[in-house]
C-alpha cells in the first residue's frame, strides 16, 4: 500500500491548476445559454444567491416606505430601466429575454418571497452572473428605497394602475407593437405633480439650469440612478431641445403651506440666512432680479423634493453643475428644523425673478 | 575678493576634514568674520520693520523693548563674568581650602542669583501694569474696536462714541495716533492670538469669551500684526495691516468708511450681485449685506488679499476669486472658477475700485 507522502501533495498542488487551465482552454466547458443548467447547478446557485443576500442584508434597516409619493419615480425608472428584462403589469416578458440564463424572474412571483431590505440589497447591488445590473450609483438609497416600495406594491398591480403611475403615454395607435412611451411628461408633467411630490417641476426652470442639470446627469455629476437611466442615452441636442421646452413653460402655481410660523422661520433664513452658522441668505443667489441663470428656481417646487435636495446637499452627494459646490458648502450646516422651514417657505413663495 | 571667495567657500570643507579645530589660519579667519558679521548684520535687520517688538512705536511695546535689552545687556554680563572667573580659576596655582570655597559659593551661588533675580522680577512685576494697562473701569472710557479672530481672517468692527456698531472692515486696524485703543477680542472658531509686535504684547482670542487689550500707538505708520497662536492650515495667512494715523486724518478716515458708497460702478456692482456674492460678504452702500466672510468696503485700500497672502492688484484679486484655497488653504471661500473670465475680471476691477 501506498503511503502519502509530502510530495505527492505538492505534486497535486501544482498539477491541478494546470489541469483546470486545460480544461478551459479546451473548450470542453459549456457556456451555452441555450442548454441551460443541470437541475443541481441550477439549485446551487440560487442557494449560494439566497444566503448571500440574507446575509448582506442583515445589516440594512428599511425606512417607511408606505409613503405613495415614492411611488411614481420608481414606476417611471422601472419602466425605462426594469420593464425590459422583467416585464410589467402592462407588457409581459419578451420570448428573446426569456432566452436568458437565468431568465429574469416574473417579480409578481418572486417579490412576495423577499424582505424590504434584502429587495434594497438586490436592487442597489444587483446580481453576479445574472444580468441584473447594481443600482446605475450607489450614493442614492432614497431612490432605492423608492424602488423597494414600488416592488412591494407590484405584485398586486394591474396594468391599468401600473400605466397611469408611471405616466405612459396611452395614445391609441392601431397595430402599435413596442412599448408605450415614456417621456420626461411622464414623471414630469406639472399635472402630475402632487403636493407631496418628489420630482421636481421643470417648468420655467432656465434653460442654463435645466440644460446644466442634464449634463450633470450624462456626465454623472449628479448622482441619481433615475435620471442618468433617463437621459444617459440622448444626445445633446435633444436635451437642449427638452430644456428650451420647458424653459418656456410658465413657472408652477404655488401653494401656502398651513404652518404660518413655519413659513415665516423659513423665510427669514431664506432672506437674511444665519451668520453665525455660517448660513448665507437663499435669496442672494436664487431667484434675484438679473441673477446667474444657473442658480435654480426654487418657488413652487414640491416640499418633498426640496427637503431630499437640502439633504444631499447637506451630504455632501447631490452634486450637479460646475456651480453645486457653492450650495453644497451653503447647506452643509443646515439642520433638520431648517431644511422643513426652507421647503415650506419655498414651496408656498410667490414667484418673483428668473 | 573673488578669491577671498574662493578660499572660503571652496576650500573649507577640505580644511575642515584636515585641521579640525584649525581656525587660526588667515583666510579662514577672515570667512569666519564675514559670516560673522552677516549674521549680526540679519539680525540687527529683524530689529527694525513694520513687525518688529524691537522697534516699538507705542509705550507697551516700548517697556517690553526696554525689558528686553535690560535682560540682554545683563545677561551679557553675568555670562561675561562668569566667562572670566572660569578663566581665572583656570590659571589659578594654589586651590583654595574649603572655608574659602564654602564662602565664595555662598556669595556667589546663593546671595548674587537672589539679588538679581529678585532685582530682575520687581522690575518685571513693576513693568506689568504699564504693558497691560488699563484692566477693569478704566477701559469703559475707551474708543473700542471690535476684533474677531475667524479662519482665517480678521473681522474688525468700529463703534460710534454711542457704542454701538459704526461699521465694520477685515484685515485692517486702523487707530489714531495718541490715544488708547480697547480692543475686544473674540472668536466664532478655534483659539487665535492677536499681536501688532510694533505696539505691544499678544493677546490670545478665545471662542466662548472676550478678551480685552488696550494699546496705544505714538508713531504714525504702516505696521503689521500676525495670528500668534497656530489655528489651521492658513494660520500664517492671518497677518493683518495696522494704520496708526494722526487724529484728524483719523476721523476723516473714520466718517468716510461710515458712509462709504459702493455702488459708485454700478456694473461692477450688478455682475457682484448677480454671481451671489453678497450672500457671504457686505459691502456699504450697497445691498450686498452677507457678514459671513469679510466686509469689502474700501477693499481696493487694504493692504493685501486673502490677508497677507497676495498683494492687492486687480489679477491678484482675480486669482483669489479663482481659487481661494488655491493660495489660502483651508479658506472657507468656494471656487468661482466656473465663472466667465471676464465676469472674474470685472468683479476683480470692482473691488479693487473700493476706495
Amino acid at each position: 500500500m501506498m503511503t502519502i507522502r509530502w510530495k505527492h501533495v505538492l505534486a497535486l498542488i501544482v498539477i491541478l491548476p494546470i489541469a483546470g487551465l486545460l480544461i478551459g482552454w479546451s473548450g470542453l466547458i459549456g457556456i451555452r445559454a441555450s442548454s441551460g443548467h443541470w437541475a443541481v447547478t441550477d439549485w446551487f446557485l440560487h442557494w449560494v444567491m439566497r444566503s448571500s443576500v440574507s446575509t448582506a442584508a442583515i445589516t440594512v434597516q428599511a425606512p417607511p416606505l408606505d409613503n405613495p409619493a415614492l411611488l411614481p419615480p420608481a414606476a417611471g425608472h422601472f419602466e425605462s430601466g426594469c420593464a425590459t428584462c422583467h416585464g410589467s403589469p402592462a407588457q409581459a416578458r419578451s420570448t428573446a429575454v426569456l432566452g436568458m440564463l437565468p431568465p429574469p424572474p416574473d417579480l409578481k412571483g418572486v417579490i412576495g418571497s423577499w424582505t424590504d431590505e434584502q429587495l434594497f440589497e438586490i436592487v442597489k447591488h444587483g446580481v453576479r452572473y445574472t444580468g441584473m445590473p447594481a443600482w446605475p450609483v450607489q450614493t442614492r438609497d432614497d431612490e432605492v428605497w423608492a424602488m423597494v416600495a414600488f416592488l412591494r406594491r407590484l405584485p398586486d398591480m394591474s396594468s391599468g394602475q401600473y400605466t397611469a403611475m408611471a405616466g405612459l403615454a396611452t395614445g391609441r395607435q392601431v397595430a402599435r407593437m413596442s412599448a408605450q412611451a415614456i417621456t420626461c411628461d411622464s414623471c414630469h408633467g406639472e399635472q402630475r405633480l402632487g403636493e407631496d411630490s418628489l420630482i421636481p417641476s421643470l417648468s420655467g426652470q432656465s434653460k442654463t439650469y435645466l440644460m446644466n442639470s442634464l449634463q450633470a446627469y450624462v456626465q454623472g455629476r449628479r448622482p441619481s440612478g433615475i435620471m442618468q437611466q433617463a437621459v444617459s442615452t440622448i444626445p445633446e441636442d435633444q436635451l437642449r431641445e427638452f430644456a428650451a421646452h420647458y424653459a418656456s413653460q410658465p413657472q408652477p402655481l404655488h401653494r401656502s403651506a398651513a404652518d404660518r410660523s413655519l413659513v415665516a422661520r423659513g423665510q427669514e433664513l431664506a432672506e437674511k440666512g444665519r451668520a453665525a452658522d455660517t448660513i448665507p441668505a437663499c435669496l442672494s443667489c436664487h431667484e434675484r432680479e438679473g441673477g446667474n441663470a444657473a442658480y435654480p428656481h426654487l418657488s413652487g417646487q414640491k416640499v418633498p423634493y426640496l427637503e431630499t435636495q437640502l439633504r444631499l446637499f447637506r451630504g455632501g452627494v447631490r452634486g450637479g453643475s460646475s456651480y453645486s459646490h457653492i450650495m453644497t458648502e451653503a447647506a452643509a450646516h443646515l439642520g433638520d428644523e431648517d431644511i422643513t422651514a426652507l421647503a415650506a417657505y419655498f414651496a408656498g413663495r410667490e414667484s418673483v425673478g428668473p | 575678493m573673488t578669491d577671498d571667495r574662493l578660499t572660503g567657500s571652496e576650500c573649507w570643507p577640505i580644511r575642515s576634514r584636515l585641521f579640525i579645530g584649525r581656525i587660526t589660519d588667515r583666510a579662514d579667519a577672515r570667512s569666519f568674520y564675514r559670516a560673522g558679521l552677516m549674521l549680526a548684520a540679519s539680525l540687527l535687520c529683524s530689529c527694525s520693520g513694520p513687525q518688529s517688538a524691537l522697534d516699538p512705536a507705542g509705550p507697551e511695546a516700548e517697556d517690553v523693548a526696554i525689558l528686553f535689552f535690560t535682560m540682554v545687556v545683563g545677561g551679557a554680563l553675568i555670562w561675561c563674568s562668569v566667562v572670566g572667573i572660569l578663566f581665572y580659576a583656570s590659571r589659578k596655582k594654589h586651590a583654595y581650602d574649603a572655608g574659602q570655597a564654602s564662602r565664595i559659593i555662598l556669595w556667589c551661588g546663593v546671595v548674587f542669583p537672589t539679588i538679581v533675580l529678585g532685582a530682575l522680577l520687581s522690575y518685571a512685576v513693576w513693568l506689568m501694569p504699564n504693558i497691560r494697562p488699563g484692566f477693569g473701569e478704566a477701559n469703559a472710557r475707551l474708543r473700542t474696536i471690535d476684533v474677531a479672530g475667524e479662519q482665517f481672517w480678521w473681522r474688525v468692527r468700529y463703534q460710534n462714541a454711542e457704542g454701538s456698531a459704526a461699521f465694520e472692515t477685515a484685515n485692517e486696524v486702523r487707530v489714531p495716533v495718541g490715544e488708547r485703543v480697547l480692543f475686544k477680542l473674540t472668536s466664532p472658531d478655534v483659539i487665535h492670538s492677536f499681536w501688532i509686535p510694533v505696539l505691544g504684547g499678544k493677546m490670545d482670542v478665545i471662542p466662548g469669551r472676550e478678551n480685552h487689550l488696550t494699546l496705544m500707538a505714538e508713531k504714525p505708520g504702516t505696521y503689521r500684526g500676525v495670528c500668534a497662536e497656530f489655528c489651521g492650515p492658513s494660520h500664517a495667512f492671518m497677518a493683518f495691516t495696522v494704520v496708526a494715523m494722526e487724529p484728524g486724518a483719523f476721523e476723516d478716515w473714520t466718517k468716510a468708511r461710515a458712509s462709504f458708497d459702493g455702488a459708485r460702478d454700478a456694473e461692477g456692482l450688478a455682475l457682484f450681485l448677480k454671481h451671489g456674492c453678497s450672500a457671504c460678504h457686505a459691502i456699504s452702500g450697497t445691498e450686498a449685506r452677507g457678514t459671513i466672510g469679510p466686509d469689502l468696503s474700501g477693499f481696493g485700500e487694504r493692504g493685501s488679499v486673502g490677508v497677507g497672502a497676495l498683494v492687492n492688484t486687480q489679477e491678484d484679486i482675480a486669482r483669489f476669486i479663482r481659487n481661494p484655497s488655491e493660495i489660502k488653504p483651508g479658506a472657507r471661500m468656494p471656487h468661482f472658477s466656473m465663472l466667465p473670465e471676464t465676469d472674474i475680471q470685472r468683479i476683480a476691477a470692482y473691488l479693487k475700485g473700493l476706495q
